[in-house]
C-alpha cells in the first residue's frame, strides 16, 4: 500500500473541512476524489502534499508516518502536487519553473530529467525560454505537470487538472495523465468533472461536506442510481 | 488609574463629564501631593514624563488606533516648538540672539506673545502643516507612508537647520522663557487624553478603528478613507505641536537635531511598549521609559557605558514585538 | 564652478557614491522582494563591516585580502543570525511589526557598538595603495576605482547567481509566491537565510568602502546610508532589483550635485532633497521608475 490515510480531520481555522476521512491508494493506481464544490477534495490533497496539516489522524506513505512532515520535504521522498490553478511561477521562464521543480537535483541530473520532460511534452521544449505567465491555459497545465514529474515522484497529486480549460484541451490533458500513469507513477486525482475522472480512475472516493460517502470502482458506481442522479445528471 | 471601557459609557453628561471631572480632580490631588512632597528634580522628571505622555498619546491616535505607521511626529513637535518660541521670545533679547522681530501683523517689534496663545498657535500651525502634508502622504500605503513620513521629518529638521535667519540654524534657540510647569503640562495631558477618548467614542473614531483593521473593508462600508485618516493625522499633529511648545518652554533650549531620529524612535516605541490599543498605554510607556532614562543616564556617565539606555530600549522593543506585541497593557495573544 | 572637468569630476564622484548606495539598495531590494520587509538593520551591517575591517587590518595587521574575506563572512554570518533570531518568528505578521522590529534591531546594534567599542569616531586609515591619488582629467584615488570595479563585479555575479543558480532562482520564486515555492520542494527557510547572508555580506563590504572613502567610522555611520538604500529601492521601483540599483546611482549623483553645483548654503539640504524626490516619485509613480508588481 503506497498511501494510507487514517481518519484525518483537516480544519480551516476552526471550521473542519474534512472529517473522519480514511482512504487507501495502491501503487500504480489512479484514484479519484470526486464531489461537489467545497466537499473537501482539495483540502484532502493539500493535506497529502503537506500544505495543510490534519488536526487529527495520520497519513502513511510507504508505511512511514508523514502526517506532520513539511511540504518541501515531501518532494524528495516522491510526493508531488499539481495545485489547483496550476500555481506556476508566472514571472519565471518555462525552463526555470522546471528547474525549481527539480530543486533537489543537481545541475547534471536536471539536464537529463529535462530531456525526458521535453520528450513527453514537446510543446514545452518549444517554449522553454518563454515566461510562464504568457503561455496558454493548456500549455500552462502541461508545464505544471512537467514541473511536478520532473522530480520523479512516486505519488502524483492532481488538483482539478481540467479547471478552466476548454473541452478539447481537457482531452489532451487526460491523455497526458494516462501517459504519466503508464510510467508507473501512482496518481491521486481530484476532479469536479466526474465523467472524465470515471473514465481514467481505477478507484473512486466520493466526498460530501467533508466526509466520505461512497467509494468503489467507477463501473460499479456508474450503475448506482443515487450517484447517477446526484452527479451525472 | 481609572480604566475606561469604551463600549459601556453612554454619550451623556454623566457618561462623559463625571468621569472626566473625577479623573481631573484625582489628578490634581495627586499633583498637589507631589508638589508638596517631592523635590524639584523629581518634579522635573514628572513634568518631562507629562510632555512625553502628550507626544506619545497624540502619536498613538495616528499609529495605534488608525494603523498609519507615521515616523514624522517629531516634525510637528518641532514646528510647534519653534512657532511658540518665536512668538514668545523676549523682545529685549531678540536682537542679541539674531532672532527676527515679530511682523506688524503678529504684534510688531515690541511685542512678545503670552504663553497660551503662542502654544495654541504652535498647535494650529502644526495642524495646518499636517493637513497640507497629509493629503498626498496619507494616500500611500503601509511602508511607503512610513518612509514618506520619515522624509517629512527629515525635511522639516533640515529646513530648521537651513533657515538660519529664522531659526538660528543648527545652533538652535536658547534662553527660552520658562513657562512650562507641572500643572500646565498635566492640564494639557488631561485635555489630550480626554479629546482622544471622545474621538474614539464617536463616529470618526470608529471609522479610524475600522481603517486600521482593514482599509478595504472600511471603504466598502462607505467610509471615506482620506477624510478620517486626515482627521487622525491632523488631530495628532495639533497635540504634537502643543507638546513641542511645552517641551521648548521647559528645556529652555531647542535645536533641530533634538527632534530628529532619537526623539522619533523614543516616542514611537512608547505606545508600543506601553500598549497601543489602550488610552493609557502611552502614559504607562512614557512613565516607564522616561524614568528609566533618568535612572540610567547617570550610570552611563559614571561607568562610561554610553548607549546603554538606548540599548535597553531597543531590547525592550524587540522583546515586546516578539512576545507581547500588544504592549504591556495589551492582550496576551499574538493575534490582534 | 566652471569647466567641463569640474562637471566630469562631480559625475565621477556621484558614480562612486552611487555605487555604494546601489550595492546597499541591491541587498535591501533582495530582502524586501522576498520578505516584504524594510530591513532597517541593513544599515547596522555597514557599521559592523567597517569596524570589523578596522580591527582586523589596523589592530591585527592581517593581510588586506584576508581582511576583506573575513569582513564579508562576518557580515553574512550576522545577517544569518538576524534572520534566524529576529525576523523568522515575525514572518507573515502585520507589516508595521517587522518594520519596527528591524528599527529596534538597528538601534540595538548601533548602541551596542557605541557601548562596546566607542562613542567617538575612529579615523580610518587606508592601506597606502588605496590612497594613491591620480591626477588626470579628473582627480581620484585608487579606492574610488576599487569601489566602482567591486560594484560592477558584484552586480554581475549577483545577476548570474539569480539567473543560473538554483538558489538564486528559488529566491525569485519565493519573491513571487512563498506557498508555491514550498510546494515544489524548495526549503524556503534556507533560501531566505541565504538571501540575508548575501545581502548582509555585501552591506558589510560597503562599510569598508564607506570608511575608506570618508576616512572615518563611527557607531552611527550606517543609519543614513541604510535609510537612503531603502529610498533608492522605492524610487527605482519596488520589485525590481535593477531599479534599486538605478535608484542608488541616482541618489548618489543627486547628493553630489547638490553639494557640487548648488550654492554653499544648500549643502545642508543634501538629505532633504533626496526625500523630497522620494515623495515626488511616490506621488507621481508610486511603483517607482522601473517598478512593476507589488509584493504585498
Amino acid at each position: 500500500m503506497l498511501l494510507k490515510i487514517e481518519k484525518i480531520e483537516v480544519c480551516y481555522g476552526i471550521i473542519p473541512a474534512v472529517r473522519n476521512l480514511s482512504l487507501e491508494v495502491e501503487e500504480g493506481q489512479i484514484v479519484a476524489l470526486v464531489g461537489a464544490n467545497g466537499a473537501g477534495k482539495s483540502t484532502t490533497l493539500k493535506a497529502l502534499a503537506g500544505v495543510l496539516n490534519p488536526r487529527v489522524g495520520k497519513i502513511f506513505y510507504n508505511d512511514k508516518d508523514i502526517t506532520q512532515l513539511s511540504a518541501y520535504r515531501r518532494v524528495p521522498i516522491g510526493i508531488a502536487l499539481v495545485p489547483e490553478g496550476r500555481q506556476l511561477f508566472s514571472t519565471l521562464s518555462v525552463k526555470e519553473n522546471l528547474r525549481l521543480g527539480a530543486y533537489h537535483s543537481n545541475d547534471k541530473e536536471f539536464k537529463e530529467r529535462l530531456k525526458e520532460i521535453y520528450s513527453i511534452f514537446p510543446i514545452i521544449e518549444e517554449r522553454k525560454n518563454q515566461i510562464a505567465g504568457t503561455l496558454s491555459g493548456g500549455e500552462q497545465q502541461m508545464l505544471a505537470f512537467g514541473r511536478a514529474i520532473i522530480s520523479k515522484p512516486k505519488l502524483l497529486l492532481l488538483d482539478e487538472p481540467s479547471l478552466g480549460l476548454a473541452p478539447l484541451i481537457i482531452k489532451e490533458v487526460y491523455k497526458v495523465i494516462d501517459k504519466i500513469r503508464l510510467t508507473g507513477i501512482t496518481i491521486v486525482l481530484v476532479e469536479q468533472n466526474i465523467k472524465m475522472a470515471m473514465r481514467i480512475a481505477n478507484y473512486m472516493y466520493v466526498l460530501e461536506a467533508g466526509e466520505l460517502t461512497i467509494q468503489g470502482e467507477p463501473l460499479k458506481l456508474m450503475k448506482d442510481e443515487n450517484i447517477k442522479k446526484a452527479y451525472l445528471g | 488609574m481609572i480604566k475606561l471601557n469604551y463600549s459601556n459609557k453612554p454619550n451623556t453628561f454623566t457618561g462623559i463629564w463625571i468621569p472626566f471631572g473625577i479623573g481631573l480632580g484625582f489628578l490634581f490631588i495627586v499633583l498637589g501631593i507631589f508638589n508638596r512632597v517631592l523635590d524639584n528634580y523629581t518634579i522635573h522628571i514628572i513634568t518631562v514624563i507629562g510632555i512625553y505622555i502628550m507626544a506619545a498619546t497624540s502619536l498613538n491616535l495616528t499609529n495605534g488606533y488608525t494603523g498609519l505607521f507615521s515616523l514624522g511626529h517629531t516634525g510637528f513637535m518641532l514646528i510647534g516648538a519653534y512657532t511658540s518660541v518665536l512668538l514668545t521670545y523676549k523682545v529685549s533679547l531678540r536682537a542679541a540672539y539674531n532672532l527676527p522681530s515679530l511682523p506688524a501683523l503678529l504684534g510688531g517689534a515690541n511685542y512678545q506673545w503670552p504663553f497660551l496663545p503662542a502654544l495654541l498657535m504652535g498647535g494650529v500651525i502644526a495642524a495646518i502643516m499636517a493637513m497640507i502634508v497629509g493629503y498626498p502622504v496619507l494616500r500611500l500605503r503601509g511602508h511607503y507612508l512610513t518612509v514618506a513620513s520619515l522624509g517629512f521629518m527629515i525635511i522639516v529638521t533640515t529646513m530648521a537647520k537651513g533657515m538660519k535667519s529664522f531659526t538660528r540654524g543648527a545652533s538652535g534657540i536658547q534662553v527660552i522663557p520658562h513657562y512650562t510647569n507641572l500643572w500646565n503640562v498635566y492640564i494639557w495631558v488631561a485635555i489630550t487624553i480626554f479629546v482622544l477618548w471622545r474621538i474614539l467614542q464617536s463616529a470618526p473614531g470608529r471609522a479610524m478603528l475600522a481603517i486600521r483593521e482593514s482599509e478595504v473593508s472600511a471603504q466598502s462600508q462607505g467610509i471615506n478613507l482620506m477624510k478620517y485618516k486626515l482627521y487622525a493625522f491632523v488631530s495628532g499633529a495639533f497635540f504634537a505641536g502643543i507638546a513641542g511648545g511645552l517641551y521648548a518652554h521647559f528645556t529652555r533650549s531647542i535645536r533641530p537635531y533634538e527632534f530628529s531620529f532619537s526623539m522619533t524612535f523614543f516616542i514611537v516605541i512608547i505606545p508600543i511598549i506601553g500598549g497601543s490599543r489602550n488610552l493609557f498605554g502611552p502614559a504607562l510607556g512614557a512613565t516607564l521609559l522616561v524614568a528609566m532614562r533618568y535612572l540610567l543616564k547617570p550610570a552611563e556617565e559614571a561607568l562610561g557605558v554610553y548607549g546603554l539606555v538606548e540599548l535597553i530600549y531597543a531590547a525592550l522593543l524587540v522583546s515586546v514585538m516578539i512576545w507581547r506585541p500588544g504592549g504591556i497593557l495589551g492582550r496576551e495573544s499574538r493575534a490582534k | 564652478m566652471q569647466g567641463a572637468s569640474y562637471i566630469y569630476q562631480q559625475i565621477f564622484n556621484g558614480i562612486v557614491l552611487g555605487s555604494i548606495y546601489a550595492l546597499l539598495a541591491l541587498g535591501m531590494a533582495l530582502i524586501y522582494g522576498i520578505l516584504g520587509l524594510i530591513n532597517f538593520a541593513h544599515g547596522a551591517l555597514i557599521t559592523i563591516g567597517a569596524f570589523c575591517f578596522y580591527f582586523l587590518l589596523f589592530k591585527l595587521h592581517l593581510p588586506f585580502v584576508l581582511v576583506i574575506i573575513l569582513t564579508i563572512s562576518l557580515g553574512g554570518f550576522v545577517g544569518f543570525l538576524l534572520e534566524a533570531i529576529g525576523y523568522r518568528k515575525l514572518r507573515g505578521g502585520p507589516g508595521p511589526s517587522l518594520l519596527i522590529t528591524s528599527l529596534g534591531i538597528y538601534i540595538f546594534i548601533e548602541n551596542a557598538i557605541k557601548l562596546l567599542i566607542s562613542p567617538q569616531p575612529y579615523a580610518f586609515f587606508n592601506p597606502p595603495f588605496l590612497n594613491r591619488v591620480i591626477n588626470s582629467f579628473i582627480t581620484f584615488r585608487v579606492i574610488d576605482i576599487f569601489i566602482i570595479i567591486a560594484t560592477i563585479v558584484i552586480m554581475i555575479c549577483f545577476a548570474l547567481f539569480v539567473k543560473r543558480n538554483k538558489i538564486g532562482m528559488a529566491m525569485r520564486g519565493i519573491a513571487e509566491s512563498v506557498e508555491t515555492a514550498g510546494l515544489v520542494g524548495i526549503n524556503v527557510n534556507q533560501v531566505i537565510a541565504w538571501s540575508f547572508v548575501v545581502a548582509s555580506a555585501i552591506a558589510a563590504l560597503t562599510g569598508f568602502m564607506w570608511g575608506a572613502k570618508y576616512g572615518q567610522i563611527s557607531y552611527d555611520m550606517g543609519f543614513m546610508p541604510g535609510v537612503i538604500a531603502f529610498v533608492a529601492v522605492v524610487i527605482g521601483g519596488i520589485g525590481s532589483i535593477p531599479g534599486a540599483v538605478l535608484g542608488g546611482f541616482l541618489i548618489g549623483l543627486i547628493q553630489i550635485f547638490t553639494v557640487g553645483f548648488l550654492p554653499l548654503g544648500w549643502s545642508v539640504y543634501r538629505d532633504a532633497i533626496v526625500f523630497t524626490l522620494l515623495i515626488i516619485v511616490l506621488l507621481i509613480k508610486p511603483t517607482g521608475i522601473l517598478g512593476r508588481k507589488e509584493s504585498i
